[in-house]
């Protein structure tokens, strides 16, 4: 567990830079050094008076489980917003009207929002899952001889997740 | 559930894959994300445009979602007592409605519609809104409008 800062709450006062053993809060970029940060320290998430600072937990629980109606009907509903994505991208293309290529864009990206909510309802919502580690594993099978497919991405992924 | 996600399309696993994109930047997981993010542009691509361009078929299959979609996620959400499947429907279809709303209303007036203003779309909840300027908070899921976003006009 790790500190991170808000950096759009941060007032700075810099009292994490006086609290802090290690130096981990004084950095250039404005977010907290993880590596030199201390396992669930937290002196500078109590001493904060701008609370712009929490703590990032590194092993989370096994998300909810869904029942398998659920999972279904949410399937299908991010099936058919996938859908609608893809046919206001292929209107957007085919247009030279730059006022309706920007309203199907929005479309666009909006559907894309509503399709990635429901797998996360779906039961897909914690990277580190069983879930989607399982259907990393099975993507490596499918694509085994494809070339374009980004393997090693994936193999990276399942190590890191 | 195994055979279910080897049928998914490339349209589909674009979006599975920036939703476990996102989940990784929220973790502060930045090189998680960046894979996963290389993953969703693999099938980003992959994905073929419809040959036949037709506004009524977008527009219909909104209706669709509207009046059978909706409601049959939700029977089996009310069944499983499954809140946050609730949660996710209740955006959903508000967001959808949204959509229909606007795009019946731009075969009505056309780019009279949108001319001199700016089209928004919320990153959280899906809420697309046309105006100058945002509302200071989303009004489906009430996010702060730092997170609502305007839709450029050379988009790609």
């Amino acid at each position: 567990m790790h500190a991170a800062r808000n950096i759009s709450l941060c007032t700075k006062d810099c009292v994490c830079l006086f609290v802090c053993p290690t130096g981990a809060t004084d950095t250039e970029n404005g977010q907290i050094d993880f590596a030199k940060c201390q396992d669930g320290c937290r002196l500078c998430v109590d001493a904060c008076p701008s609370h712009a600072i929490y703590l990032v937990p590194s092993v989370y629980p096994p998300p909810q489980e869904k029942s398998e109606a659920v999972r279904k009907s949410l399937f299908a509903l991010a099936k058919s917003k996938a859908g609608q994505e893809r046919l206001a991208r292929s209107l957007a293309e085919a247009s030279d009207d730059l006022l309706f290529k920007q309203l199907m864009h929005a479309i666009a990206t909006s559907n894309r929002v509503l399709a990635e909510d429901c797998y996360r309802e779906a039961g897909y919502i914690l990277p580190q899952s069983e879930a989607v580690t399982s259907w990393l594993n099975q993507l490596l099978i499918e694509h085994e001889t494809d070339k374009d497919f980004p393997s090693d991405a994936v193999r990276t992924l399942l190590e890191k997740l | 559930m195994e055979d279910v996600m080897r049928q998914l399309s490339a349209e589909e696993l674009g979006a599975l894959c920036s939703n476990l994109q996102k989940a990784c930047n929220k973790q502060l997981r930045s090189e998680e994300a960046a894979l996963f993010g290389t993953l969703a542009a693999y099938y980003d691509k992959q994905r073929t445009n419809e040959k036949v361009q037709d506004y009524q078929r977008l527009l219909a299959a909104i209706n669709a979602d509207l009046s059978n979609g909706y409601a049959e996620a939700n029977n089996a959400a009310e069944k499983a007592n499954d809140r946050g499947a609730k949660r996710a429907l209740l955006w959903g279809e508000k967001a959808s409605k949204l959509l229909k709303a606007l795009m019946v209303r731009y075969e009505k007036q056309g780019s009279a519609l949108l001319e001199n203003t700016n089209v928004w779309v919320c990153e959280i909840c899906g809420f697309i809104y046309v105006g100058d300027n945002p509302p200071s908070l989303c009004p489906i899921c009430k996010v702060p409008s730092f997170k609502i976003h305007p839709i450029q006009k050379e988009a790609l």
